[in-house]
């Protein structure tokens, strides 16, 4: 995918969950087991479901912060998360494989 | 000359088979530059049934002299601790085991399966398996905490499943030549020259590990693999990427993760579904971190690392 279908679906993604794409944002994945489970959904979907991996992740517009975090160090944003490629803004874990915002979150982040 | 007795006890060869790859030196330089004289090896030994056992007879006598006892495998205990279920030249292994190492100058475990137990010991153990010194982490196993051979030493563990060919024959010269005694080992009896690094010591991808650029499948030229793939190469200590495989290369160079079998709970986890190949996490944070590094320090340098990585740290560099 070259640069400029990135930066246009990127766009698309965000006017999804700008207009009230409901998504599954809890309960986080936290656990391997989690992991696995929603990996093996995302699996099932067609690469161009856009849709559905935005609602199996959980993906939103802001970081996510655990409730009761004490002192807030673990921000969920897909900034610090593994997958994130910085330059290109662009999430790797194979099954997701989006153009993403630094600012947004999903369940499956790592860091 | 040195008198070297090679054994198995619940073993699959490997590291045998390490140990006939070995070059520097090779199996063959122990005889011919080295002096060691090989009483009986499992793959090289000629004698068989009767001979043999005399052999091992004339061994714990003191008939000969038994300079380095090697073992490969591990110490198998089943049935009801009787050992039967690992039979060797008439009686249990075990036994050959305790009485050889009672008069051998040195004893060298080789391999997880000697040092710590290995694949057998994984819960649960039904062949109720132990290293000669340790069972996983605890110390003691097969000939107990306070075991100590004649030159004083206790058992010389080099781990790895296998052991790499050189870390075997290199260990072996050094005792056979009389400098067991400069051999420093760690707290887990592995000698320091190979075992005080980490596998991630020298891998090819610590600018991707640096700058938090992940590899997300195997075999790929770019990215670190701790971070999805379940690479242990921080928190494992082995040359593995300071005296490389075959002189050519490592797994973690070769884009597949360090499974830390060098480490005393190798294989992790007891191999639980899911947790091969992929980092474990705590609320998305690896549940084990680099070595000496705490959570907070972690998240404090992942965010300011993803900040700084280059644009290049994003593509293949190991283009051919």
């Amino acid at each position: 995918m070259v640069q400029m279908e990135q930066d246009a679906l990127r766009k698309h993604l965000r006017t999804l969950l700008e207009e009230g794409l409901q998504t599954e944002v809890e309960p986080r994945a936290y656990t391997s087991e989690d992991i696995n489970h929603l990996v093996h959904r995302l699996q099932s979907l067609r690469p161009d479901d856009y849709e559905g991996k935005l609602q199996i992740a959980g993906f939103q517009l802001d970081p996510y912060r655990p409730p009761g975090e004490v002192g807030g160090d673990i921000v969920q944003s897909c900034e610090t998360c593994m997958y994130y490629v910085v330059h290109r803004q662009y999430c790797e874990l194979p099954e997701l494989a989006i153009p993403v915002e630094k600012d947004w979150s999903c369940r499956l982040w790592r860091i | 000359m040195a008198n070297l007795l090679w054994l198995q006890g619940g073993a699959c060869s490997g590291n045998t088979m390490s140990f006939l790859n070995a070059e520097e030196p090779s199996a063959c330089d122990l005889v011919t530059d080295f002096g060691i004289n090989v009483l009986w090896h499992p793959s090289l030994g000629v004698e068989l049934g009767d001979n043999l056992q005399k052999i091992l007879r004339d061994c714990i006598s003191g008939a000969i002299p038994l300079d380095i006892f090697v073992f490969e495998g591990t110490v198998v205990n089943a049935p009801n601790g009787t050992g039967q279920w690992n039979r060797f030249a008439a009686r249990p292994m075990k036994e050959w085991v305790r009485e050889l190492s009672d008069v051998a100058q040195y004893v060298v475990a080789i391999g997880d399966c000697a040092t710590w137990g290995g694949i057998p010991a994984t819960a649960p153990n039904p062949s109720d398996s132990q290293g000669l010194q340790f069972l996983k982490r605890n110390h003691g196993g097969a000939l107990g905490k306070e075991f100590r051979s004649k030159a004083g030493l206790p058992v010389i563990n080099i781990p790895g499943c296998p052991a790499h060919p050189d870390w075997i024959t290199q260990i072996v010269v050094a005792v056979a030549t009389g400098r067991g005694a400069e051999v420093a080992l760690d707290d887990f009896q592995r000698p320091k020259t190979f075992f005080q690094s980490f596998t991630q010591t020298g891998c090819t991808r610590n600018m991707h590990f640096a700058y938090k650029v992940s590899a997300t499948e195997f075999g790929q030229r770019k990215g670190c693999l701790y971070y999805d793939l379940g690479c242990r190469g921080p928190m494992t200590h082995s040359p593995c990427n300071r005296i490389l495989w075959n002189r050519q290369s490592s797994k973690t160079r070769s884009g597949m993760p360090c499974l830390g079998c060098t480490e005393p709970e190798f294989p992790f986890f007891d191999l639980a579904p899911g947790t091969v190949f992929k980092t474990q996490t705590v609320m998305g944070v690896p549940k084990d971190l680099p070595l000496g590094v705490d959570k907070k320090g972690y998240i404090a340098l992942t965010g300011a690392a993803k900040n700084a990585a280059p644009a290049w740290a994003e593509e293949d560099i190991f283009v051919v």
